[in-house]
């Protein structure tokens, strides 16, 4: 048997066969519902959700045409992808940093300035994506303070062998292999991706790193062996391996100077749980996990020194989680864990020193459900950590469903994010522009001392003696919504979100070294708000068409700036020179939001297998650059302008398990190269896809 | 037609030069009215190109010294007698005082609206220069006068900030600095790289002088 499963492991995706078909059904879903893992960390019809939940789909994710997850979250409602660091999400108007990134429940590591790069992922083998809003740190802890993304591979049985091609617009090639064995004891899934761009070039002579040659390779292994009937063991593995080359040359008044760049980011995924169930009321699991991402930049400037870059983040978690339904009426989750977490970085003082942390959590949450159209969630998780004060995340939730066509639900909870490793322990001198340095505020002190001792400091700021042990920051978050189905072919929701910031970690100044430059580090400062209203709305026309769309209104701003333009402390200036008095309503709060964000979807699709969709995106203006120089975004200072984008993609699912598809994505050709570097020009793609299903 | 230009230039400036000498040795008929002036793309050490090696830009490394009364600009071969009160060079402005010279110069940065400064307060306390760790108008970025955005290496004036001036002479002066870039434009981050490289280090600045030696403009 050992060998056999060996045997497996190395050639699983090769073999295929389909006899003694395991059917695991959806265990929820069978009336139509979907089921929702992320809002509750157990399996939840929709209907019975206490908190703002948007599903994406395997279908959407195939009609839209969607490869890596920015292609999909860019179309969501309240979601926004920033540019810079590769592609972030910003979600209700909080910072990348601020969403937590799981797969199957597990997170992902290794950012960049706070940005996950979600073009890291490949959508091939994705069940759904599940996305909860709200701050939903009493489940997960650190990072959950916008929100929650988690993306569920898929572990269907119905599909034993799948390949899918594609190839669009600059050169850019998708393959992938998704392979299935199931046998009455084992499940296995393999997936395999290739993905490769030569990249674009919106702008000539320009470093940003969405515009060079990608490669990418994905794998993912999946693994689930029944012990007994109510005990089995799941084994995952995933690998995503990434290859960027740049090669820039700038060109200026007849010199050139060139440069070599290389970039190979690694990711590397491993998940282990046992599961039991003692009973229907009682069951528990073990998990363990591990993940470590490497990413290795190296820079080679012809005629200069050559710039090395690297990142080690390790991340090591074990956990227990115990779900018990004591009664019809009442359920609890009981939870328990602990992180080990290390990051090595040459922009830390030695990139061969691993500055460390652990951090021990506790979980708890309750559901009762008094009524049956009333249910009420409260949990509450507790972080204790070795580098930084410890954090209790409460939250409550409840959902009221006054008939079969009206539902409200409320949640109140409060989300924290960590401070990460390099406003810990950053150190780091940027000799190409001006000298300045950055210093994590852990070790800010010590280094600063060192350099005031040698006589290269020139000033020291009040806040510098400040600088101590830093804060998580931590959010108040407010969800009401609405959901409203007047008869079964139309689904209206509508959202108000106002969430709390305080504890804002932001750079500083402390000081300045005797030659002027400045000197930064990182401190507890900033107040910030961002409060909105969201509406979705979903209209079956006929069986074969439908439409779509989500708007998104949103206001932020910056309490302390608030506070400083109300005492007529700040000023601007026009395009002439003039100064004034900043008034308020000149005021736009937060850079790189957009006032007004909507999506707009129609759907066709039909009986024998024929899909078709046209998709609109739409975002406002937003502040991008601080022109009048008072550090405050108002309407004075310079936006992207807004913009429409179109998609469309149509195509045909043949009954012997053929899929064709032809799409063509920013049909309008928009383009913007100093501010979306993300968004490339007109692309074309064709798409063919092959699977073998089993018949029930 | 040059000779005939060069000769009515050296009249007028006769002229002006006499009609001065009136004025200031006139002492019983003190010129109260503060004097206000716009100067216009003042060269800071412009930059001349990119170093073939290094890719970083490079200049002269000069400054350019200033006489507010007169509101000219003094040849650098013609500072010796402290006839300047200001010398620019990049962000860096020095008075003459301190480290920087041997007269009466000094400064500090007012936060408030240029028209708004009527009266300098009278516990205002001057700086004077004090290289290498500290100046008068400190040119430490986001402390004193301007912001330098690292991403797009862009120098903005800080609005609401005055740079107050005492002379060499010990007579009062205010100066708003309205625009770091040739012709007073804005630059954005979608400016070229050129014109961020070339169109800056020009200083355009408005500027009230009072003669009397009061401190009420």
């Amino acid at each position: 048997m050992g060998k056999h499963i060996l045997i497996l492991l190395f050639f699983g995706p090769l073999i295929t066969f389909g006899q003694r078909v395991m059917v695991v059904k959806d265990t929820l879903a069978s009336d139509g519902d979907s089921v929702v893992v992320t809002a509750t960390r157990s399996e939840r019809k929709l209907s019975n959700i206490t908190v703002p939940v948007t599903i994406i789909n395997a279908k959407m994710i195939q009609q839209n045409g969607a490869l890596r997850l920015t292609d999909i979250l860019k179309e969501q409602t309240g979601l926004t992808m920033t540019s810079g660091f590769g592609a972030g999400v910003q979600l209700q108007g909080l910072n990348p940093d601020y969403t937590i990134i799981l797969i199957n429940g597990e997170p992902l590591v290794g950012r960049t300035a706070g940005v996950l790069d979600l073009n890291r992922i490949a959508l091939g083998n994705i069940k759904k994506i599940e996305i909860v809003k709200g701050p939903s740190s009493s489940l997960y802890g650190s990072e959950a303070m916008a929100g929650v993304i988690n993306i569920i591979t898929d572990a269907s049985t119905s599909i034993p062998l799948q390949a899918s091609l594609r190839y669009g617009t600059y050169n850019t090639l998708d393959a992938s292999i998704n392979n299935t064995l199931v046998s009455k004891k084992l499940f296995y899934q393999g997936f395999y991706n290739y993905y490769n761009t030569d990249g674009y070039s919106i702008r000539p002579n320009s470093n940003n790193r969405v515009t060079t040659p990608i490669t990418r390779l994905t794998t993912s292994q999946q693994f689930k062996y029944n012990l007994t009937e109510n005990t089995n063991l799941v084994f995952n593995t995933r690998l995503t391996d990434e290859k960027i080359i740049s090669n820039i040359a700038v060109s200026n008044g007849g010199v050139t100077i060139y440069s070599n760049g290389k970039e190979h980011n690694t990711d590397i995924n491993l998940t282990g749980s046992l599961n039991h169930r003692f009973s229907n009321d009682l069951k528990t699991s073990f998990r363990s996990y591990l993940t470590n991402y490497v990413s290795n930049q190296d820079l080679l400037t012809l005629s200069g020194a050559p710039y090395t870059d690297l990142l080690n983040h390790l991340f090591q978690r074990v956990e227990n989680q115990t779900d018990w339904t004591v009664s019809k009426k009442i359920t609890g989750i009981f939870g328990a864990g602990a992180v080990w977490e290390g990051v090595k970085s040459s922009r830390y003082d030695s990139e061969k020193v691993r500055k460390n942390n652990t951090i021990q959590y506790g979980f708890t949450q309750w559901e009762w459900t008094p009524l049956e159209k009333f249910i009420v969630i409260g949990g509450v998780r507790f972080d204790q950590n070795a580098s930084y004060a410890s954090a209790w995340s409460p939250k409550l939730s409840m959902l009221y469903k006054l008939n079969p066509q009206h539902k409200i639900k409320l949640s109140i909870g409060q989300g924290f994010k960590a401070p990460d490793f390099r406003q810990l322990y950053l150190d780091f001198t940027n000799a190409a522009a001006g000298n300045y340095s950055v210093f994590g505020s852990a070790e800010a002190q010590k280094v600063i001392g060192q350099l005031n001792s040698l006589g290269q400091i020139g000033t020291l700021y009040s806040n510098y003696y400040l600088l101590k042990s830093l804060q998580p920051e931590s959010s108040t978050g407010i969800h009401l919504s609405w959901d409203w189905e007047p008869n079964p072919k139309t689904f209206i929701s509508v959202q108000a979100f106002r969430n709390d910031i305080k504890n804002l970690i932001q750079v500083q100044q402390v000081g300045a070294y005797t030659s002027g430059a400045q000197i930064f580090s990182y401190l507890n400062i900033g107040r910030a708000y961002t409060q909105g209203l969201e509406l979705e709305t979903k209209y079956q026309w006929n069986s074969d068409w439908s439409l779509s769309g989500g708007y998104q209104f949103i206001l932020t701003g910056d309490k302390d700036e608030i506070t400083q333009i109300k005492a007529g402390t700040v000023y601007t200036r026009d395009a002439n020179g003039v100064s004034s008095r900043l008034s308020l309503s000149d005021y736009v709060g937060l850079p790189n939001i957009s006032k007004h964000k909507a999506q707009f979807k129609i759907n066709y699709v039909t009986k024998d297998g024929y899909f078709a969709n046209t998709r609109f995106v739409y975002r406002s203006k937003w502040a991008v650059n601080n022109t009048d120089g008072n550090q405050v975004y108002d309407t004075g200072d310079s936006f992207a302008a807004g913009y429409l984008s179109l998609y469309s993609s149509v195509g045909k699912n043949y009954s012997n398990g053929l899929s064709l598809q032809v799409g063509c994505d920013n049909m309008t050709n928009y383009v913007d190269a100093n501010n979306l570097s993300n968004l490339p020009g007109r692309t074309f793609y064709f798409s063919i896809k092959y699977q073998i299903i089993n018949k029930k | 037609m040059k000779k005939l230009f060069t000769q009515i230039t050296f009249v007028s400036l006769l002229t002006m030069t006499l009609f001065a000498c009136t004025k200031t040795s006139d002492t019983t008929v003190v010129n109260n009215t503060p004097v206000t002036a716009t100067v216009k793309d003042l060269v800071a050490d412009t930059v001349l190109g990119l170093d073939a090696k290094t890719g970083m830009p490079y200049s002269a490394g000069i400054y350019t010294f200033f006489n507010i009364e007169k509101n000219t600009i003094i040849p650098s071969t013609d500072t010796a007698n402290g006839n300047w009160d200001l010398a620019f060079k990049t962000t860096k402005i020095l008075i003459n005082g301190g480290t920087s010279g041997n007269a009466l110069g000094g400064a500090f940065i007012y936060n408030g609206l240029f028209d708004d400064l009527k009266t300098i307060p009278a516990d205002s306390v001057f700086k004077v220069d004090n290289a290498p760790s500290s100046y008068a108008i400190t040119y430490v970025n986001d402390n004193g006068w301007y912001h330098y955005d690292y991403a797009t290496n862009i120098v903005t004036p800080i609005p609401g900030r005055i740079l107050v001036i005492r002379t060499a002479k010990g007579k009062y002066a205010k100066i708003e600095i309205t625009s770091y870039c040739k012709g007073g434009v804005n630059l954005t981050s979608s400016s070229s790289f050129n014109d961020i490289l070339f169109k800056q280090r020009y200083y355009n600045f408005k500027l009230t002088y009072q003669p009397n030696g009061t401190k009420i403009f």
